[in-house]
């Protein structure tokens, strides 16, 4: 098991291109629908949760799915080897001279990766929106935060910190997650 | 000492930036450009470009690559751990308080009002990636015909990522 669970990281950590909102689709994809290690709700609040931590998400939520799989040793070898590709690959082009992000074949392969990295991003959006509790009610909470951080540049901090302090002041207990 | 200071100053940057990857580059620019000055700003931006460039999350990529800069492989491991391990302790503690707790009402309402907000949050990276990567018809054709074989025939993201990157090395 903790083999397993270093190769999938590993593998994850290896594919994640444009950043860590980029390592979510591949996480879900391996962790919830390839070995059904944890149900789409368990990821769902650990990604909630990654969000509202600070630091890196991608190594937060990696992490989370580490340490429910395998205890302390699971989130070692998850965070392990979600980091060891990246470390890899970056030891390899700062120390070599060549200006990597100049090179004509390398834009031509991000020409193409990048919209292909923003419709894996985009896709959970649809996907996760069920077991994220979204409904005809709620679903001005996620487009106004989306517009609120990717137009005007409201730092998500101050999201989290009013979602929080909503939930603590409502008295009716709303929370229960119904089947 | 270096390596001392570095571990400091990436322990900060990790333990006081929320919200993910560009948040805490904004921190890295603040603490090593204007306050330490380890690095010029032209020289942030170059390894920026590099750290969206290589696999992994962009601020660790950019960490690991001031590291390496500043003192080699040491330097490179020291700002690395630095930046990752104040959240893997608060997610550590995190996980086990939602493992303990998430039957109990009032801490279950908490995720009930985070769960939107995720999704919004990753609705904005969605739109900020956008706005990045689709710029002409090329990027717009690549973007809908990857939307398409994710959503109907639910292709596997690796695969999809490995023909994106073979179709831009030959079109792009």
């Amino acid at each position: 098991m903790l083999g397993s669970i270093f190769v999938t990281f590993l593998k994850i950590g290896a594919f994640t291109i444009g950043g860590g909102y980029a390592m979510i689709p591949l996480i879900r994809s391996e962790v919830v629908k390839r070995h059904k290690w944890l149900s789409e709700e368990e990821f769902m609040d650990g990604l909630a949760a990654a969000q509202s931590c600070p630091g890196p998400i991608a190594i937060n939520i990696s992490a989370y799915v580490g340490f429910r799989l395998r205890r302390y040793s699971g989130l070692l070898v998850a965070t392990l080897g979600a980091l060891l590709p990246s470390l890899i690959i970056i030891l390899i082009i700062a120390s070599s001279l060549t200006r990597f992000a100049d090179l004509e074949s390398v834009r031509r392969v991000f020409h193409a990766l990048k919209p292909a990295v923003t419709a894996l991003i985009a896709f959970p959006v649809f996907q996760m929106s069920r077991s994220g509790g979204v409904n005809l009610k709620t679903l001005w909470i996620p487009v106004l935060a989306a517009g609120l951080v990717s137009f005007l540049f409201v730092s998500p901090v101050y999201l989290i910190i009013a979602a929080i302090l909503w939930a603590l002041s409502e008295s009716v207990p709303s929370g229960d997650r119904k089947p | 000492m270096t390596l001392l200071i570095m571990l400091a100053v990436f322990t900060k940057i990790g333990l006081f930036s929320v919200g993910g990857g560009y948040a805490i580059l904004a921190m890295i620019k603040q603490e090593v450009v204007l306050n330490y000055g380890w690095l010029t700003e032209a020289e942030f931006f170059d390894i920026v470009a590099v750290s969206q460039m290589t696999p992994g999350p962009i601020a660790i990529n950019a960490a690991t690559f001031i590291g390496y800069q500043k003192s080699g492989i040491a330097g490179a491991v020291v700002c690395t751990l630095g930046v990752i391990l104040p959240s893997l302790l608060l997610m550590l503690l995190i996980t086990l308080s939602y493992v303990k707790l998430r039957h109990k009402p009032w801490f279950n309402r908490i995720f009930y009002r985070l769960r939107p907000l995720a999704i919004g949050l990753i609705a904005a990276a969605a739109i900020m990636a956008g706005r990045d990567a689709i710029r002409d018809w090329f990027s717009v054709g690549i973007f809908a015909v990857a939307l398409l074989l994710t959503w109907k025939w639910k292709i596997n993201p690796f695969l999809l990522l490995i023909g994106a990157g073979i179709v831009g090395f030959f079109l792009g």
